[in-house]
């Protein structure tokens, strides 16, 4: 592609950016690539994170999601377009350079230093005077909440409290942008939703535009201001978690994003912005957006979350017909696998707060399940495949 | 523990060997505890008469020779290898990795003689240097590089090269790249990310390939001998002069016994240097 067509291309983008204005935006990619060897990591990736706001980037492994961290972080070089940080251009600018904190997937404590030596490693490279160093490692120490372990080394820590010392070192320099690289995996579970809460606290009262990578939906739903959705080297969709979860851009978010169960249905008719889906004898309304290329009477794959299905009270219209399969009991709720192989190419997920759901519906019960509320979503049949597959995360 | 019924015969192979090296070592000390009778290759009784005249000029002066030929041959091998192993830790593509490693390992393929030649070949009075030299006119007579310390020096990094750089290559191979990631993020330019991450996480290595080369370089022999030509004596030198020509097998046996025990010495010395490294060393 010629320089000039790549020039109009970024223009282009530029004028299709969200709203809220440039000067708004802490970090911006416009048009950004970033291929190794055949293999294109990251395609043409334009988005824009505001200023303050907790950014996630959620997809499967190989999505692209560390690459566009790393080309943000400055390890990886674009191979095109632009990155932006406070509206300046760094593609040229070494990642030392930047006024980035970062916080790596295993911490990257340096193991020869102290607590305290590690934390002020920023302010030492910046040529901050003892005393001062002095004070701002204790606060940023105080503000994660671990003090009394300056002299300690890192290896003496528990992860938690590693985690802890990566986040106050990343944030001791006030960075521009903070970037976070799969920061819970290696922490256990009770752990791992303690400091999900303290971060995501540090990070409102800081207010420090945030970007953030994962893989793991319910982190990403829970912890983000928006979402970046990435599979496949692109950015799928970018929104808050509610518009993530409720208006998936496509069959890939949707699945990804939440349990979710795909149903045979078929277009009825149109009217407007909306569509009418028929599924066994039950009609239910959708949104008309991604269904422009399907005619009625044609094949659409009904996207359900297992909140919006029930088993059918009396009068209520049977969507699908099946049996029950298995119980999946949690506690506050029990998951009900229904089998209905002509709607359903896996098992339909039923979700049921009832505490005597197990007994009320045995294994092998037929039941009829009915849709309710208007949250679900259709997409065009794929040709190829009989239906996704229910997902949980 | 598990019984393990072939310990015993791999072991025993081993053991012999060990037990002879302790025979030649109990000889050796033997030797040195004797009375030197001049004109023969027979002994006389014990005394510690050979380890007193140690301590004389002469022989102090080649103890202080060897240690500082060591010295200064670790120290030199010490920074002609580490950008070497870096660049084969580090380098992407695999052909070069390859070419590194194999240059840097074919001193070990030389016979001894053959690259010690190789050196008078190139530092001698008409050898490839002064040749070069004086054909581009820069000197009028040849500079004497031979039987310099400077040459027996040159000499042996070039042995001590290969080892030196395979253990600094695994160490710096088990330095997590992320350390210096997170230097950069922090601030850090290339140069001190380096010098305040990478090169302290790599001491434990350079503790370890220095000591080896300490010890090797301390008991060469063909190298002094062939360059030094006389000029440069180190400790093996002598115990050949005065075992070899004058015969005097009980003084040269108090000279190994000395070395060996100077040469733990070092080595102990460095461990103990090394022990607050080593609790953060490659994980």
């Amino acid at each position: 592609m010629s320089s000039l067509a790549a020039e109009r291309r970024l223009e282009g983008h530029a004028e299709t950016l969200p709203t809220s204005g440039s000067d708004d935006a802490s970090v911006r990619l416009l048009g950004t690539c970033k291929r190794f060897g055949a293999v294109t990591a990251l395609e043409d990736a334009t988005i824009s994170v505001r200023r303050g706001e907790l950014m996630s980037l959620l997809g499967p492994s190989g999505c692209g999601k560390t690459t566009l961290l790393n080309l943000v972080a400055g390890f990886l070089a674009a191979d095109s377009g632009q990155i932006e940080i406070d509206g300046e251009r760094v593609n040229d600018i070494p990642t030392y350079k930047r006024e980035i904190g970062m916080m790596f997937q295993n911490y990257a404590l340096f193991p020869h230093m102290s607590i305290a030596e590690n934390v002020g490693y920023g302010l030492r490279m910046r040529g901050i005077a003892k005393p001062d160093l002095k004070r701002r490692v204790a606060e940023a120490l105080a503000l994660v909440r671990l003090t009394g372990v300056e002299d300690r080394r890192p290896h003496q820590l528990s992860g938690g409290q590693q985690q802890r010392v990566a986040l106050a070192r990343a944030l001791v320099i006030s960075p521009r942008v903070l970037l976070l690289d799969e920061p819970f995996s290696a922490l256990d579970r009770n752990l791992r939703a303690s400091m999900q809460i303290e971060i995501k606290e540090i990070q409102r009262q800081l207010g420090v535009t945030t970007i953030f990578v994962t893989h793991d939906q319910g982190e990403a739903l829970s912890l983000s201001d928006r979402i970046a959705v990435m599979f496949e080297g692109r950015i799928r969709q970018v929104g808050t978690p509610d518009e993530i979860y409720r208006r998936p851009a496509d069959r890939f978010v949707a699945s990804f994003v939440g349990d979710v169960n795909v149903l045979r249905a078929r277009l009825d008719s149109v009217d407007g912005g909306l569509a009418a889906v028929t599924l066994g004898r039950a009609r239910i309304s959708v949104s008309r957006e991604p269904l422009t290329r399907v005619r009625p009477g044609d094949r659409v794959d009904l996207f359900v979350r297992p909140e919006q299905v029930r088993f059918a009270q009396a009068g209520e219209p049977i969507a699908v017909e099946g049996t029950v399969a298995a119980h999946i009991y949690q506690g506050d709720h029990v998951n009900l696998y229904v089998d209905a192989p002509e709607v359903c190419a896996s098992r339909l997920l039923v979700r049921s707060l009832e505490p005597d759901a197990i007994t009320r519906w045995p294994i092998g019960a037929r039941v009829g399940v009915s849709i309710v509320g208007t949250g679900a979503i259709a997409f065009e049949a794929e040709p190829d495949q009989r239906g996704g597959e229910p997902r949980s995360g | 523990m598990k019984p393990q019924p072939f310990l015993r015969i791999f072991v025993s192979p081993a053991a012999l060997c060990a037990l002879g090296f302790l025979a030649a070592m109990a000889t050796v000390l033997q030797y040195s505890l004797r009375a030197y009778v001049p004109g023969s290759l027979d002994v006389g009784g014990f005394t510690l008469d050979n380890f007193t005249a140690l301590l004389r000029p002469l022989y102090a002066r080649v103890f202080l020779d060897t240690v500082w030929i060591c010295f200064l041959t670790a120290a030199c091998t010490l920074i002609v290898a580490y950008p070497v192993a870096y660049a084969l830790v580090h380098a992407q593509n695999r052909l070069i990795k390859a070419a590194i490693l194999v240059i840097a390992v074919t001193p070990l393929f030389l016979g001894e003689v053959v690259r010690t030649y190789s050196w008078i070949v190139v530092l001698g009075n008409n050898g490839f240097i002064n040749s070069v030299l004086l054909k581009l006119g820069l000197i009028d007579r040849p500079l004497q590089i031979m039987f310099t310390t400077f040459a027996v020096v040159t000499a042996l990094v070039h042995v001590t090269l290969p080892v030196m750089v395979i253990m600094l290559a695994a160490a710096l191979a088990h330095i997590d790249p992320a350390y210096e990631r997170a230097a950069q993020s922090l601030g850090a330019g290339p140069i001190r990310a380096f010098l305040s991450v990478t090169l302290p996480l790599s001491t434990p290595g350079i503790i370890a390939g220095v000591a080896t080369a300490f010890a090797w370089t301390f008991s060469a022999f063909a190298t002094p001998q062939l360059i030094g030509g006389g000029q440069v004596n180190m400790i093996s030198n002598l115990v050949y002069q005065l075992g070899l020509a004058s015969f005097n097998f009980p003084f040269a046996a108090s000279l190994s016994v000395a070395g060996l025990a100077l040469t733990f010495a070092v080595l102990s010395l460095l461990r103990v240097a090394a022990r607050p490294l080593e609790r953060f060393g490659p994980h």
